[in-house]
This record gives structure tokens, sequence and C-alpha cells, in this order.
């Protein structure tokens, strides 16, 4: 029964149950929260870029080293040194990749988060909107036409992703 | 929803006080059930795919209830200022000059 005076969750809570509920709603409420979610994009995008740099990276490599001409000062060093460079030069670009991803991520995730709370409507929009100033802060140190560029760029992106996931689906 | 300022008045006697507590109890659930239609009328759209409310929804929520009830209040003072208006004009004639 639905109503101002009915606690939801009927009775025959006891305090143990109680408070493992009001920690599992904190808890939801927290990863619902703006910051939360900025965090939780944040890190993600983390792990992605991470992933997705060691990836690129790591096809550097097909070209021979001879061509490179810091090549003789590398090729000098026995193996083990020559190895712990090579994953040292791996490890640098994915952790640079991994902060680019990083940053975009949370910006993201924190411009809607706070669009939408401030909009109190659900739709396409907050997204562009979002990506818009996501492409544009990442790009602005470029420059104002790399900013605009930037904004245009990463809200076509958002709203092509969003329209794709929202399509109606085919069961309905 | 308060009880009248008693002049003095005798204690109302239990069936009143249970016929009062059922008014008042009419009186929320009816105040309830509009304010939840009002706001879910306003603030969810037709269609949705998950059954959590997202943070728009929640937002708009809160607002809508937040104003449900100051237009309450502000109505319920309109009111009374109209009422000790009519009174102090002479005769309570209800709410037909409205």
């Amino acid at each position: 029964m639905n109503g101002p005076l009915f606690p939801p969750g009927g009775g025959g809570v006891d305090g143990a149950d109680a408070q493992t509920m009001a920690a599992v709603r904190s808890m939801q409420m927290l990863m619902e929260s703006c910051p939360g979610k900025t965090a939780v994009s944040g890190v993600m995008g983390f792990a992605l870029g991470g992933a997705f740099g060691l990836f690129m990276a790591s096809m550097q490599y097909d070209t021979p080293l001879a061509t490179n001409p810091n090549a003789a000062a590398i090729t000098s060093l026995p193996l083990r040194q020559q190895l712990k460079q090579g994953f040292r030069d791996l490890g640098s670009r994915s952790f640079s990749s991994a902060k680019n991803f990083g940053k975009v991520g949370a910006i993201f995730a924190g411009t809607e988060c706070c669009i939408e709370g401030f909009r109190a409507k659900n739709d396409l929009k907050n997204g562009v909107m979002a990506g818009c100033i996501t492409g544009g802060v990442l790009a602005a140190p470029a420059g104002p036409q790399a900013a605009a560029l930037g904004c245009a760029g990463f809200a076509a992106f958002s709203l092509a992703i969003d329209s794709y996931m929202r399509r109606p689906s085919e069961t309905d | 929803m308060s009880m009248f300022g008693g002049f003095g008045r005798p204690q109302p006697s239990s069936a009143e006080k249970i016929a009062a507590a059922e008014a008042e109890m009419d009186l929320v659930t009816d105040m309830f059930n509009k304010l939840q239609q009002a706001c879910m009328k306003k603030c969810i759209p037709k269609e949705y795919r998950e059954g959590e409310l997202n943070k728009g929804e929640g937002v708009c929520i809160d607002r809508c209830a937040a104003k449900f009830f100051d237009v309450q209040m502000k109505i319920s003072e309109l009111l009374q200022q109209e009422a000790q208006a009519k009174g102090a004009g002479g005769g309570g004639m209800g709410f037909g000059g409205m």
C-alpha cells in the first residue's frame, strides 16, 4: 500500500538490517552523485587509456630500430638494458594516454552530471553540451579556433554515441 | 492542519478526536496523491528504459515537491487573508465573491 505514512520496505526490520540498508543506500547515493560519477568515469577512463596506450605503443616497434636516430645509443647496451628502456618507453606512453583518457572521462561525466542536475531533464542535449565543454577545455591550450573545433567535434561524437545508445529497441 | 484555537472549549471527546484524526489522514493522503500525480506527470517522460530515477528526474521531483508545498502555503495564506477581509467586511459570504 502506498501512502505518506506507510514506511517503504515493510515491517520487521531489526537494527542490523536497517543499518546495512542505510549503508547500501548511502553508497548508491554516493555513486549517483556528481562527484561519484566523475571519479568513477575518471578511473575507468584511466584504465581504458592505459590499455589503449599500451596497445598503440607496442605497435610502434614494428619498424626496425636502425632507422631510429637514437638507435646507436640504444643498441650498444646489453640486452637487459635494452629491454628495460623499451618497457620504460611503453610505460610512459601508456601513462600519458591513460592520463588523457582519464581527463576526458572525468570532465565529460562531471559536466554532464552538473548540466543534468541544473536542467532537471534527461535528454540528448546534456551530452551535447557536456561534449562541447569537454572538447573546448581539452583543446583550449591550442587557441580559440582549436577550442571551437574540439567543441564541435566532441559534441557531434557525444550526440552520435548517445543517440545510438538511446535508439528505440527492436523488440518494442 | 492544526486544531482551532480553543477559546475555552471543552476537551474534545474521544469520538471527536478519532474523527479529527481520520479527517486529517484523509487530507494528508489526498495531498500526497495529488502531489504524486502532478510531479509524475511533469517529471517522468512517457518512454523510459529503466526503473531507477536518473539524476534529472530526481532533481525535477525534488523541485516539484518543494514548489507544490510552497504553492499550498501561499494559497492558504491568501485564503486566510481573504477570509479575514470578508469577515471584517461583515458577514461570512463564503467564496462567492471570487
